[in-house]
């Protein structure tokens, strides 16, 4: 079917229509100068004199170098944010965590609880209770009272800090004894974990993140160090098992 | 309605003014114009769009048929330019009630409709689209050719985003990331990047290919060639570099932080075939089940089967396929069923959905835009519509991976003519999927879903529709057929875990012969993340044997899932769907019409290395298709079919078929080795009447040590585990009868029976009884050309071989050397008529005169020469084997394992009649789309109100940016505005200041003088510094 000849007609309507939207910038911006120049013929002379007057000069001189200041500042905010892995190759360079660690309050009343989201059928909740998905309370906590959660267990975890099952292996780092070895875990950390280890905030953050498989986690790419045990809150990566 | 039926009744019109003026007097100068004519025969139709606010320069009027004269008064009025009429509306009415037949009985969506198209502040050539885009949702190809090809157009206005921009969606607040080649700082297009993360061994974040810049473009490109969620927060990874290296390590580290940082949409427009890889799959598992929406692109390895790359091929990834811009599959969209489910089973319906990915304009690397083609473009396109669509739910706790693929999907539209296994649900359509996922609430204790497809992916199983149901439409099923199995996806929208209450029950329609079917169900025990499966194997019962018709029947299926909101512990929320089922059943057919396709032998894509059957191919050197006569053999199978052959796949070792059914079996480029029980059954069933064709390949130590080669993503060597086939395991199958396969490796073109062949890669027959026939060809030597880069011809190459075996009705046996003339990936030139030949000898017993008289038939081969291949030592083909463990020494062959054992549901028989198209069905429970309001305005709060408007209206902005957003694109350059404004200030006091300065140096006399004359001149200047 041919387009109807009116369409072209019809688009200038709308689209004159509209122009009054962004219009208003142009003329925002006319007018901003009409007045400029109105004030330049009328007051030029009189402000000539006011300018002389070093307070006057030293006030414009003032704004326009905190504006400069605060532009800068911004844009080296902009590339702070931009990481590269490899920015800092130097060994002693140590990733700038902000972890708070908050220490032996673990049983603390609070009324709204982060949790570990994905598990299958188990959750683990940031006072390191873990439980089933069933026993979770509207808050987000595990209810403590149920028979299927405990906290800061370790179950399926082994020796180096690697356990099978992820749930366990937050609960177990969310230990507070455990803060050391996070320290000192977070202290030498591997460049490629630095964007993730500088963004994480607190311990539960960080039992979350360190217990997730990662490039750690692997040989040869696609086959997994130690299938069983392959949730580490500890330094060392999986046992190496032969494929 | 065609607008020549509304010209009957009304017509609007639209009458531009001279000027800009405000509402007020626009109507006064209409009422004026139009003082003659009865107030009853026009109206000025209201325009509530934040527009209204301001003057403008014309307004719509309808005016009644018979008072159509009075067009010449408006005309004359003074302030009135001139008076067009208004067609567009009807069109756009048009599409928007699509689903139903035109007559709206929603005045609200046909106003608001009216809204969207008019106030539209889209330029010219854009509106235009909206028009057309009528033709762009209309499927039928062959209506929307002429469009189609005048426009190259942006594609987020064709999936009309533009409509959800004008509402106020534009994608804030949600998070997206690129996973990509990155994005450099500052491109022009973008104006919400967040963040930008490199995780390459390569030190930059800039994007060298122009590919990340692109996708990120199709998603948040706020000018030029628009996005679709230009305010959405981009978060850019850089995963792939220049050299498009990218390791599943660095995806691994890459995804943690997507989690951690709550990413809500994730694009990756990258894809791989392994879906071995467990630590990636497992990832992306743990990806979903943190709630972020992963939209992936299907691949680019059409237009053969069985070509998915991982993870679009994931349940729980939206994978997107392309289309052109006339609607049909682009030829480069990977396509097939899923492999990972082979040999048992039966693969899952991919990709998901289907948008535009052929052609389509996207941000340049640098600036400007430019077009591209592939599924990586396909799948930003998605990813940009769900971003956009995210952000129009209030509630964002109910968009998660499923419930969003559930929109998408059960809004597709259906392209006519192409199956499931192309098309997936069908085409992308944005502003469906936007009044579903608004319609969507998953909050009740039982949910009844306002749509049950969605739920289920396919939402039914109709074995007669075709070509949608392709491959189940091409073969009736019938008594003692192996079972047809469809494989069901479950998508869940209530929770990323959940389960399968009780078993699904299987309620046959007796009045359309449901009994006549049974039904078994197996299903994911567990549906996590957001997704399971249901695997439904159908099969005839024993009373329809001789039996032909259709019969119906639906599975019920309730999947429940922990109440998260629920105050009460252990509260489950419910939901039961319906999964209609109908098939076509035929009398079984005779034995010698039957074919068994061997797949339990054939290797689906492992992570160990088997190579090309042609070793011509050198840039994709794995076989990794899944050898499945609806994959990469579907030609064959197509060509068998319309032969008349009934082709069936046995999924099982060998000991798991009856032989009595069958003609014949077909082995087709084997890896895998054989169970000695295997051997010896099917020994007993060649001497019972059962025939066997072998289409073999190469396997050559020295060649195979030779095509080794470094793997960048793994970082290893691979060595392969067999050849192009496992010979060696062959030559155990079949010594019994005196045939064996050589380790030769022949190349070359010849003619055999008028026809033209290639024999590409393939190997020679070694051994033969000397009572066969044996056809002989001259080949070049391709070992010889691997190992030595030398050439040379030989001749009598023994390629293939027909015998009869000598006991009492006996079957047949036919070996040929090489399976690439009858597999669809590199193929060159085809044999089936090779194929047709052999089975009319395998199952009829009709030897091919043009075989058996050939020129070419030499002497069977003794072999007793040189050696058979043996095993390449070391290889690892146990770790990949259902066959093999390993074992100290050699690997042996494991226990066989029992044959698998379906458990038929128990029928609870309903006295009820099916609906008799099933598609329309489902339509129906599906929500009424027409009750949806489309576009629930929310009230729009102009920021900056027009200084002086009337005043030069020629600011066009280049490229345009985005309708709907002008107003807060001025609110937000207001600063930058002031910046410049007080910048003008400075320099002018900066000038004034350096004249001020120069002058009383230079000469100092009169410095005073004009300085007094204008002190004479401007009496009130005293007072001027304290204004």
């Amino acid at each position: 079917m041919p387009l109807f000849p009116e369409v072209n007609e019809l688009n200038s309507q709308s689209l004159s229509d509209n122009t009054p939207h962004f219009r208003s910038a142009l003329s925002y911006f006319q007018v901003l100068y009409l007045a400029l120049e109105h004030i330049q013929k009328k007051v030029s002379m009189v402000l000539r004199r006011l300018l002389r007057k070093r307070w006057v000069l030293g006030v414009v001189f003032g704004l326009s170098l905190i504006y400069f200041l605060t532009s800068t500042l911004k844009q080296e905010e902009r590339t702070i944010r931009d990481r590269t892995l490899l920015e800092a190759r130097d060994s002693d360079h140590h990733i700038q965590w902000k972890v708070k660690f908050l220490l032996g309050n673990s049983s603390r009343q609070i009324s709204q609880c982060r949790n570990s989201i994905q598990g299958k059928s188990l959750l683990t909740d940031e006072l390191g209770y873990v439980c089933e998905r069933k026993d979770l309370l509207v808050n987000g906590c595990c209810n403590v009272n149920a028979p299927s959660s405990s906290q800061h267990v370790c179950k399926s975890c082994l020796s180096n800090g690697c356990c099978s099952i992820y749930e366990y292996c937050v609960s177990c780092c969310l230990q507070p004894d455990k803060q050391p070895l996070l320290e000192h875990f977070l202290n030498r950390a591997a460049e490629g974990f630095q964007n993730l280890f500088t963004a994480v905030e607190d311990h539960f953050e960080l039992c979350l993140a360190k217990c997730r498989t990662s490039s750690q986690s692997v040989q040869h790419e696609n086959t997994y160090r130690n299938p069983q045990a392959k949730y580490c809150y500890g330094e060392s990566p999986p046992e190496l098992l032969p494929i | 309605m065609t607008p020549t039926e509304i010209d009957k009744y009304v017509r609007e019109y639209i009458v531009a003014f001279n000027g800009y003026f405000t509402a007020k007097a626009r109507s006064d100068f209409i009422r004026s114009a139009l003082r003659d004519v009865d107030a009853a025969n026009w109206r000025i139709i209201r325009r509530d769009n934040p527009a209204s606010d301001y003057p403008s320069d014309f307004e719509v009027v309808e005016i009644r048929q018979n008072a159509r004269n009075s067009l010449l008064t408006l005309q004359d009025h003074p302030y009135i330019k001139r008076v067009t009429p208004q067609r567009m509306v009807l069109r756009t009415l048009k599409l928007t009630d699509s689903g139903t037949d035109g007559t709206s009985p929603c005045n609200d969506t046909r106003w608001v409709q009216k809204w969207q198209s008019w106030q539209s502040s889209r330029p010219l050539r854009r509106t235009s689209l909206s028009l057309s885009s009528g033709f762009w949702h209309a499927t039928g190809r062959h209506s929307s050719r002429r469009l189609l090809r005048a426009i190259p157009r942006h594609v987020a206005q064709i999936l009309q985003a533009d409509v959800l921009w004008q509402m106020g969606h534009t994608g804030s607040g949600v998070k997206v990331a690129v996973f990509d080649t990155g994005l450099s700082e500052k491109h022009p297009h973008f104006k919400n990047v967040k963040e930008r993360t490199n995780w390459t061994n390569e030190k930059t974040l800039d994007d060298g290919l122009g590919h990340g810049t692109f996708v990120a473009g199709v998603i948040a490109s706020m000018r030029e060639c628009q996005g679709f969620a230009p305010d959405s927060e981009l978060h850019i990874f850089r995963v792939f570099t220049n050299n498009q290296v990218s390791y599943t390590s660095w995806f691994l580290d890459a995804f943690n932080y997507a989690i951690l940082k709550k990413i809500d949409v994730l694009n990756l427009s990258i894809g791989g075939p392994d879906f071995m890889d467990h630590p990636f799959v497992d990832k992306v598992w743990e990806l979903t089940a943190n709630k972020v929406i992963m939209v992936s692109a299907i691949g680019n390895d059409g237009p053969l089967y069985g070509t998915l790359n991982n993870p679009a091929d994931q349940m729980d990834v939206i994978g997107v396929g392309g289309i052109d811009f006339e609607d049909n599959i682009a030829r480069f969209s990977s396509r097939g069923m899923t492999t990972w489910e082979l040999p048992g089973g039966y693969g899952r319906v991919k990709p998901d959905i289907v948008t535009y990915g052929s052609g389509v304009r996207g941000s340049g690397l640098k600036e400007g835009c430019r077009s591209l083609s592939g599924t990586s473009v396909a799948s930003p396109v998605v990813a940009g519509a769900v971003t956009l669509l995210a952000s129009t739910v209030l509630n964002r706790e109910m968009v998660n991976p499923a419930s969003m693929k559930q929109a998408l999907i059960a809004s597709a539209r259906r392209l006519p003519g192409v199956n499931m296994f192309e098309q997936g649900h069908g085409k992308l359509d944005l502003l469906r999927a936007y009044q579903i996922l608004n319609s969507y609430k998953p909050q009740a204790r039982h949910v009844s879903l306002p749509y049950s497809t969605g739920v289920l992916s396919p939402s039914y199983i109709d074995l007669t529709e075709c070509p949608y149901m392709w491959p189940y439409c091409s073969q009736p099923i019938y008594y003692g057929g192996m079972p047809t199995i469809v494989n069901v996806t479950i998508l869940n929208g209530m929770g990323v875990t959940g389960r399968i209450m009780e078993k699904p029950i299987w309620q046959p329609y007796l009045p359309q012969n449901g009994d006549y079917v049974d039904v078994a169900v197996s299903y994911s025990p567990v549906l996590w993340p957001w997704a399971g499966y249901l695997a439904v194997s159908i099969t005839v019962a024993k009373k329809a044997a001789s039996w032909e018709g259709i019969a119906q029947g639906h599975v019920m299926v309730t999947v429940a899932s922990p109440a998260e909101n629920d105050s009460s512990i252990g509260g489950e929320m419910t939901s039961t769907v319906k999964l209609p089922v109908k098939v076509k059943i035929v009398p079984t057919p005779p034995r010698s019409k039957r074919i068994l396709w061997d797949q339990y032998h054939n290797l689906r894509y492992p992570p160990g290395y088997f190579p090309r059957d042609n070793l011509r191919m050198k840039n994709d050197p794995l076989d990794w298709n899944g050898d499945h006569i609806h994959t990469n053999f579907r030609d064959m199978y197509q060509h068998l079919r319309s032969m008349g052959y009934f082709v069936e796949v046995l999924g099982a070792p060998i000991t798991c078929f009856d032989a009595s059914q069958y003609g014949t079996l077909l082995m087709v480029d084997s890896e895998e080795e054989y169970f000695p029980e295997e051997i010896s059954k099917l020994r007993r069933d060649i001497d019972n009447g059962l025939s066997l064709i072998i289409f073999s390949d190469w396997y050559n130590t020295s060649v195979m040590r030779k095509v080794k080669f470094y793997d960048e993503n793994t970082r290893q060597w691979w060595m392969p585990d067999t050849g192009g086939a496992n010979v060696p395991a062959l030559n155990d199958l079949i010594s019994v009868w005196g045939m064996a396969f050589s380790d030769g490796l022949y190349e070359g073109d010849f003619s055999l029976a008028d026809h033209d062949m290639y024999y590409a890669s393939g190997c020679s027959i070694a051994r033969f009884p000397e009572d066969g026939v044996v056809i002989a060809q001259t080949l070049k030597d391709q070992g010889l050309e691997v190992l030595k880069q030398e050439t040379a011809v030989v001749e009598n190459v023994p390629v293939l071989g027909l015998y009869q075996t000598p006991s009492e009705g006996g079957g047949r046996i036919a070996l040929y050397g090489d399976s690439n003339c009858i597999d669809d990936s590199h193929r060159q030139k085809d044999c089936f008529w090779l194929l047709d030949a052999l089975l009319q000898y395998t199952s009829y017993s009709v030897t091919p005169p043009s075989l058996t008289h050939s020129k070419n038939r030499v002497v069977p081969p003794t072999g007793t020469d040189r050696p058979l291949p043996q095993r390449l030592e070391g290889n690892h083909l146990y770790r990949y084997s259902k066959v093999l463990e390993a074992h100290l020494g050699d690997p042996k062959a494991r226990p066989l394992p029992a044959c698998p054992h379906l458990s038929w549901a128990k029928p609870q028989p309903l006295n009820e009649t099916a609906p008799s198209n099933l598609w329309k069905h489902q339509k129906l429970l599906s929500v009424d789309m027409d009750k949806v309001v489309l576009p629930n305005v929310r009230p729009y709060r102009p920021q900056v109100r027009p200084l002086s408007p009337g005043e030069s209206g020629a600011w066009d902005i280049p490229g345009g940016i985005m309708p709907g957003r002008y107003n807060q694109e001025v609110g937000q350059t207001i600063p930058v505005f002031a910046f410049l404004g007080a910048m003008v200030v400075l320099s002018f006091f900066v000038v004034q200041l350096t004249k001020g300065k120069n002058k009383p140096k230079r000469r100092k006399p009169r410095v005073k003088r004009p300085l007094y004359l204008q002190q004479q001149q401007t009496p009130h200047s005293g007072k001027t510094p304290t204004v």
